[in-house]
């Protein structure tokens, strides 16, 4: 008889089945820290965290590696999303908005590369850690204000916020990657050349789409669906495109996303949201970053961790304490908004891939030690978000008043 | 113990208008109240800025004006200081009475013990309540005057729906009304008109028995169309939509000023419930149909189109204009109805050009900065 019909090893994983596996298991994390009143990210990670030794004992790893692609199409939403937001005219009419994120974003920078100069590492090498320090997740931020259904100041303006210090800190990293190639003995051509071309390249691929996107909208019905279809290709396009053309899928999409923003120039393309498609990729984006955070880092370079966290923090609530309250936010909204700057961004973790790559000499103790500090920020940041938004006044109270039936008048006696 | 109504000057007004507060991305209703509000507290304004039940909506309460000239002047003063700070605030204010595509669920109700009182009667109906009216005060001296302007006002009630209307979208439809906001309304038990009582005493009557019953702790739960307002000494007009311009509101309470004015020296004595036996009929009319509803006389039983039962009132009560310099403003309302263009043909020509009831309402929130 002849079996070969039926499946024999060695069997392969394939996308689907890891996609859909890392989805439901994702959404079962979620649901189980939504019974336990956390954030559902937090649920993520977790599954992320337990799956990372699963995979490594099955030898799986290069597959998760391999599903990079669809923490690239995560991030390339979340940030097309983030550039919509990011509000050029807000900024102008309220100056201490940008003065804000100008602030958090500097002294945390400072505050970070002073810890780690006095914890003698190279300055070099502090300044890069301390760039990528800067960011806040705009991935984490998101979510939490969807799930919380948070609205108002504090949500706008982190929002912006973390637009403006992830743009600040892109193109700090990118200036301190020409340095970094100068020390690293590379012509200087180079040293110029590659950073600018990080830079400007990204910003021509963002407008380049924007202007297709704005193109197509004006051929097709006005129709929410359509243009869903239309914005939601073209963004996986340009994170295809920005890998080709060895961009920063980062600032690439920010940059489609800010220039896709409707303003002045025109109002083809409706503000469809893009939540639904977003939901399915962030589970398995923020599955896949728990999987692959060494936690075994944790235990030998807790210190340097927990001093990265420690000065990150101090910065960015200094900074939004010194000015926010001057465009008239209350106490609790400065607080809310501080907190809700706490996570780290994963994004970092790419940055941190491509900078070993050009310049291995970073250094596997400090690259540890970031490491561990996001691994620290992505339990308490998404926490820290949702207490934020809370004592913001901003999330949906968990009970609405609203369907608590009373007898309104008491009948006069 | 009987309601006492306060005296006031004869034919002083005031207006109270609903606002929008509205992001600047998709231009939905967002929760900017608690934001805007204390930032206009600390301005001198005439009148007040007040909260809403809803977060997403802010109210103006004009100071009592004798003029109608001096009453536009008030409200562009407080208009300007709202679009100013809400600026700051990346927060857009428009008027019109209802939100074209805002989904009723969304919406949080301003933390006030009323409010939470009011939300937790009426459920889902108090979240669906995110309408936006303008309620128009007119003084009288007592409350005889108050309840026979109750009542002799009731014929002009569709002239006011046609010429306010601005509410042809909700929930993300045309509704093809003139206002879809009057529907919010009619789902109240308490809504409607005041009863064929013919003196304040008759009225103080009624309104013990509704308190004796439990139905009602004031005359605030009372959501009729026409009300007297005794702590304020006012009758008061709460049928319109609110508008997409502050001109257009004072040129409202001008109307009202003006027929309270004429009314009050004409002093009608027809019997009173024929007017109510033709009430819902005319008032559906004119939500459906605008200027092209028909209206029944009960006295004549004739039937007239709406528009030119506005203008023949225009013209009727032209003199009594004159004395208290309305003139300007009720030429404006009858160029309104002889092009048959309120706000709701504006809303509807905006969406026949862009497709997008977010676009309509960008450009419905350009329109209230002038």
């Amino acid at each position: 008889m002849n079996l070969s019909f039926l499946p024999s090893p060695p069997f392969e994983l394939s996308y689907p089945l890891l996609f859909g596996a890392l989805l439901v298991a994702g959404m079962l994390g979620g649901e189980l820290a939504r019974v336990a009143r956390l954030p559902r990210i937090l649920g993520y990670v977790l599954v992320g965290f337990l799956i990372g030794p699963l995979v490594q004992a099955a030898h799986l790893r290069p597959l998760i590696e391999e599903a990079r692609i669809f923490v690239d199409l995560a991030l390339g939403l979340v940030l097309f999303d983030l550039g919509r937001r990011l509000d050029v005219r807000w900024m102008r009419r309220d100056w201490t908005l940008p003065v804000t994120g100008l602030a958090e974003s500097l002294l945390s920078f400072f505050a970070v590369f002073g810890v780690l100069v006095a914890l003698d590492f190279r300055p070099v090498q502090a300044g890069l850690a301390a760039a990528l320090a800067m960011t806040a997740s705009p991935a984490v931020l998101l979510l939490v204000v969807h799930d919380t259904r948070a609205e108002g100041q504090v949500t706008e303006r982190a929002l912006n916020l973390v637009a403006l210090n992830g743009l600040l800190a892109s193109i700090l990293t990118t200036i301190m990657l020409g340095s970094a190639h100068y020390e690293a003995r590379m012509e200087m051509e180079t040293a110029v050349l590659h950073p600018l071309y990080l830079f400007l390249g990204s910003l021509a691929l963002g407008g380049t789409m924007a202007l297709l996107a704005r193109f197509i909208a004006r051929t097709v019905e006005k129709d929410r669906e359509v243009h869903f279809s239309l914005i939601a290709g073209l963004v996986v396009a340009a994170v295809g495109l920005a890998s080709l053309l060895k961009l920063p899928v980062i600032l690439a999409l920010l940059a489609f996303g800010l220039f896709a923003r409707n303003d002045q120039r025109g109002y083809d393309l409706l503000n469809v949201n893009l939540a639904p498609v977003g939901r399915l990729l962030y589970i398995v984006l923020f599955v896949i970053t728990g999987a692959s955070l060494p936690l075994g880092l944790l235990a030998e370079s807790l210190g340097v961790a927990l001093a990265i966290v420690g000065a990150r923090a101090v910065g960015k609530a200094a900074g939004v304490f010194a000015v926010a309250p001057l465009g008239g936010l209350r106490v609790q909204q400065s607080g809310g908004l501080a907190l809700a700057l706490m996570p780290m961004s994963s994004l970092p973790l790419l940055m941190l891939h491509d900078i070993v790559r050009v310049f291995p000499q970073f250094g596997q103790a400090l690259t540890a030690a970031f490491l561990s500090a996001v691994v620290l920020m992505e339990i308490a940041g998404p926490l820290a978000v949702q207490y934020g938004l809370r004592i913001a006044g901003e999330s949906l109270p968990q009970l609405d008043a609203t369907f608590v039936g009373i007898r309104p008048f008491k009948a006069r006696a | 113990m009987p309601l006492e109504f306060t005296r006031s000057e004869p034919l002083t007004f005031g207006v109270e208008l609903e606002l929008m507060v509205l992001n600047t991305h998709d231009y939905n209703l967002t929760r900017g109240a608690a934001d805007l509000l204390p930032r206009l507290a600390k301005l001198k304004l005439p009148g007040e800025v007040k909260p809403e039940i809803t977060e997403s909506m802010i109210e103006i309460n004009s100071p009592v004006n004798r003029r109608y000239d001096e009453m536009l002047a008030q409200l562009v003063t407080v208009r300007d200081a709202i679009v100013k700070h809400g600026d700051r605030l990346n927060l857009a204010v428009a008027g019109g009475g209802s939100h074209p595509f805002h989904r009723w669920h969304e919406r949080r109700i301003y933390p006030t013990e009323r409010f939470k009182r009011v939300s937790s009667l009426y459920g889902y109906l108090a979240k669906q309540f995110t309408v936006f009216g303008q309620h128009i005060h007119v003084g009288v001296e007592n409350g005889d005057d108050a309840v026979y302007l109750t009542h002799r006002l009731a014929p002009y009630i569709p002239h006011f729906i046609a010429l306010s209307a601005s509410s042809p979208f909700y929930q993300g439809e045309d509704t093809s009304f003139e206002t879809s906001r009057l529907h919010a309304i009619s789902a109240f038990p308490l809504s409607g008109h005041m009863p064929d009582v013919g003196t304040w005493e008759e009225f103080n009557v009624f309104f013990d028995e509704m308190l004796d019953y439990g139905i009602v702790g004031s005359m605030k739960d009372f959501y009729w169309d026409i009300r007297p307002k005794p702590e304020y000494g006012t009758i008061e007009i709460r049928i319109c939509d609110t508008p997409l311009t502050v001109e257009r509101a004072a040129q409202l309470a001008a109307y009202a000023q003006t027929l309270v004015s004429w009314l009050l020296r004409e002093r009608r004595t027809e019997p009173v419930a024929p007017l109510y036996r033709v009430y819902g009929y005319n008032r559906f009319q004119a939500t459906r149909f605008g200027f092209l509803a028909t209206v029944i006389d009960p006295y004549t039983r004739t039937q007239t189109r709406l528009r030119e039962d506005i203008i023949g009132a225009l013209e009727r009560i032209a003199p009594a204009a004159e004395v208290l310099g309305t003139t300007e403003a009720l030429r404006a309302l009858e160029r309104v109805a002889e092009d048959m263009a309120n706000d709701s043909l504006w809303l509807r020509q905006q969406y026949q050009e862009t497709r997008s009831l977010n676009d309509v309402v960008r450009l419905q929130s350009e329109l209230w900065r002038a």
